[in-house]
Formats: C-alpha cells, sequence, structure tokens
C-alpha cells in the first residue's frame, strides 16, 4: 500500500503528515491546503486574518467563516465550563508583555471574559476591547478539519503531529514518545484513532527554558502559575486534548487530572513531577 | 456544551526503542525536483558562488546570515526555456537540522518548498516507559497495525521561524543575483 509522509511549516511549527492509501499524495496536499487555510483565518500575528479583524475592532460586527463561528463558539464554551482555566482572552496579557503584536491603537485590556464574545449566525465581535487568541485550541481544530476534509478519500490512515499536537486517524497505531523538559523522551504507548496534546511550562528563571526556539507561553489566572511540568491529554478530537492541556497546567494542584476529565479529555500522568 | 460520552481511550503498549535523536528522511534532490517542478525534465546545475561581500549584503537585506559561501541552485528547463531555481538549503539551528528546497518563478515568487530531511536533537535519554500507567485495561476489538518507521513525539514545539527566514534569504538571493541570469 502507497505511504507518503511529507513536512511543512505551517501554524508557526513543523507539520509533519503521514498517509496511507492510493491517494495518499493527494491526502497529504489536502491537509496541508486546509492547515494552511486555518493559519490564514486565525493567525494573531497575521493582521488580514479573520481573527485580527475581529481583535482590531471590539463592537464591530464582522461577517466571518462558519468554522470561525464554531471555533469561537467552542473556545467561548471551553472558557466557561474551565470557569476561564482555559482562557482565550489572555491576548492582551500576550500584548503588554511583548509576546504578540499590538494591532490596535491603544492596549487593549489584558484579559476578558466569555460574554465579551458575541456570536451570530455568520458574524462575531467582542463587546469590550479584547484580545482574543486562539493558539490553544485552533491547531487542534485544524488538525480536526483537516482530518474531514480527506475522510472521503478512502485512505488506510493518514496521521498529523504538528509541533507536537498529534492526531491519528485509521488503521495505523503510531508510536509516542514525550519530550520532558529535560529533554529526555519518555514512551506514552501508541496512539490510534484520537489525539495528544502537549503543553511544556518551565518553572519561572529556568536554565533549561530555551524560549527563543520554543516560544509558546501559558498564561495563567491572575494570582496564580502554571505548574512546571509537560501536560498531556489524550482525547478523540484534537481541539479538546489541545485545550485541555492548557486547563491541566493551569489547575489548583491535584485537580488537573479531574477537571481534564470533567470535560472530555483524559490526562496523562505527569513523569516530571513524579521524580526526585 | 453536555459532557461528551466516549469511549475510554487507551494508548496501546508497545516496544521501546533506544531514542535520541528524531530523524527522518523525506525525499531525495532529484525527487523533490520533480516534485517541485513535474513538468521540467532538465534541471541545470548553476550554484552560486558568494564573496564576503556580497553574503553581508544579503545579511543587510534580509536580517538572515547567509552561512555559507555555495549555495546548491539549479535551473528548471523545458525546451530549453527557463521554469524557475530550484534552491537547496539548510536550517542549521541548536536542536534542528532541516535540509529543505524552494522552488522560485522566473519572477521570483515561491512556487512551492518542500522539506527533504529534519532531524532533531536534544540529547535527552529515554525514560521508562510511562504507558503502564495509561493502559486502561480494555480488550481491543478492532484489528490495528503499529507504524514503526518513524515515532512521533509530542512536548516542544520548535519554532518554525528558522525555515521561514531561510525561504526570505533564497528569495534575496534569486532577487540579488538569479533574476537576470
Amino acid at each position: 500500500m502507497r505511504s507518503v509522509r511529507r513536512m511543512r511549516p505551517i501554524m508557526g511549527c513543523y507539520v509533519e503528515v503521514s498517509a496511507t492509501g492510493a491517494r495518499a499524495e493527494l491526502g497529504v496536499q489536502k491537509v496541508f491546503d486546509v492547515l494552511q487555510w486555518a493559519q490564514q483565518r486565525w493567525s494573531f500575528q497575521d493582521p488580514d486574518s479573520e481573527l485580527a479583524r475581529l481583535n482590531r475592532r471590539p463592537g464591530h460586527a464582522l461577517t466571518v467563516h462558519r468554522h470561525t463561528i464554531r471555533l469561537l463558539s467552542l473556545a467561548r464554551a471551553l472558557m466557561l465550563r474551565s470557569n476561564a482555566l482555559f482562557d482565550c482572552t489572555v491576548g492582551g496579557a500576550l500584548v503588554h508583555a511583548g509576546h504578540l503584536p499590538n494591532h490596535t491603537p491603544s492596549l487593549p485590556m489584558p484579559r476578558g471574559r466569555a460574554q465579551d464574545i458575541v456570536l451570530g449566525a455568520d458574524y462575531a465581535y467582542w463587546r469590550r476591547p479584547i484580545q482574543v487568541t486562539l493558539d490553544g485550541i485552533a491547531k487542534g481544530f485544524a488538525l480536526d478539519l483537516a482530518g474531514r476534509a480527506v475522510r472521503h478519500l478512502g485512505l488506510a490512515s493518514i496521521s498529523i503531529n504538528a509541533g507536537g499536537d498529534l492526531r491519528v486517524w485509521g488503521v495505523h497505531a503510531v508510536p509516542v514518545y514525550r519530550r520532558e523538559l529535560d529533554a529526555t523522551l519518555t514512551p506514552l504507548g501508541a496512539l490510534r484513532e484520537a489525539a495528544l496534546a502537549s503543553s511544556g511550562v518551565y518553572p519561572t528563571n529556568d536554565a533549561l527554558s530555551d524560549k527563543g526556539n520554543f516560544p509558546a507561553h501559558l498564561v495563567a489566572q491572575p494570582g496564580c502559575s502554571a505548574a512546571p511540568g509537560v501536560w498531556s491529554v489524550l482525547a478523540r478530537s484534537a481541539w479538546r486534548a489541545d485545550a485541555l492541556t492548557k486547563e491541566a497546567a493551569n489547575a489548583p494542584t491535584g485537580q488537573a487530572a479531574a477537571r481534564v476529565r470533567e470535560l472530555g479529555g483524559h490526562l496523562l500522568e505527569n513523569t516530571q513531577l513524579l521524580s526526585g | 456544551m453536555r459532557n461528551p460520552i466516549i469511549a475510554p481511550l487507551v494508548l496501546l503498549p508497545m516496544a521501546v526503542s533506544s531514542l535520541s535523536v528524531q530523524a527522518t528522511e523525506f525525499m531525495t534532490v532529484s525527487q523533490a525536483q520533480t516534485l517541485l517542478f513535474p513538468s521540467a525534465p532538465k534541471f541545470i546545475a548553476r550554484d552560486l558562488t558568494l564573496d564576503d561581500t556580497q553574503r553581508e549584503r544579503i545579511k543587510a537585506a534580509t536580517g538572515v546570515r547567509q552561512r555559507n559561501a555555495q549555495q546548491q541552485v539549479w535551473r528548471a528547463e523545458r525546451d530549453g526555456q527557463l521554469l524557475g531555481w530550484f534552491m537547496l538549503d539548510e536550517v542549521i539551528g541548536k536542536h534542528e537540522f532541516i535540509s529543505y528546497a524552494v522552488a522560485i518563478s522566473p519572477q521570483g515568487k515561491v512556487i512551492g518548498m518542500e522539506v527533504l530531511s529534519y532531524r532533531e536533537t536534544h540529547g535527552g535519554q529515554v525514560r521508562e516507559p510511562a504507558w503502564r500507567k495509561n493502559f486502561q485495561g480494555k480488550t481491543l476489538a478492532d484489528p490495528f497495525k503499529l507504524d514503526e518507521d518513524v515515532p512521533n513525539i509530542s512536548g516542544a514545539t520548535l519554532s518554525c521561524r528558522n525555515l521561514l527566514d531561510g525561504v526570505k534569504r533564497l528569495l534575496t538571493l534569486h532577487k540579488f543575483y538569479l533574476s537576470n541570469a
């Protein structure tokens, strides 16, 4: 059976796609096309993306794609259900800290509430000058979209590794390792018909952290700090796995596993916390 | 959003291989040439040799260092007509070594790009398997096959910034030294 494996730089990371089947080449290309499309719509940095246009004009209803409505709806619902442990309105805080560009004439609010996001059938807007960032959920959502887009091709299997966020469909079980903070690799098992996402949080002032090459920033709730470690979540869909790693990292001590389970995921044991 | 009822998720147990380097070969130079220029039967080597002044000019224009004095370049031709340029390059970072190619049109636009090989090293050892804790003991009814070709790593997200900067640098090389060739 024909097997194709390719890699592209998309969504700020290296995305590797493997497909098996008669139309594997087409499947791989289609996946990259969908991810590229997603980047163009939901990139915070790209001033022409739908997200950037929404961030630039709070209070003004803008017509957006139905996938954008769906993605915002999931982000907002998760923010509500997780009591803001997952918070897509922290874009402002990241702008203040200089980690994200400021597309607005004045400094935005550092964070907002889920209710600030207003969604219609084909439009959206923010009630207040917040900055929504979809970094913690859009990548996973794009992976799910990509999988749906190639379903009709009848591939035996297809798997995507988007900078450490994994989504696998079909007959193959894919061996997975987790990269810990000290660069060791933990074999986790083989993934099949599911998604696995990991978020790494370095202890502050840690010499191991290499922010230049690994630029993800996790914003905790006010008064709290994200617990150090690599948080891995298993779920049926990639958007959920992606978003729940943020919730796990921000959850109060000892509550991460329960919180993740409540929202439909499974938290993998954090080997970093077990050692020493 | 109601709580979805899902079948218990499992990670399947697997044999552990000794692994500290993630290295994947995607394609050869020749395969990349055919993929990026499917209608070009001829690829003529036209390597660029750059002196220090030319390399500094690239750095000044792009902010990206031109590491090598030699840049591997091919003209893609059909019946004597130039279809575009195939440029081979590497990203050499602290943790990554990536070989890639870019196809540039005669007008200086990127037609396509392919990663030829990817190698990521962190020098870490492999720990004991954690899967025992994650395995929920459910018997699987479905048949499955283990895809052992390339292990997948979940975790730290390596930025592709270096690769995107490389493409920008290649476009500038084309603009300065190939567009009139």
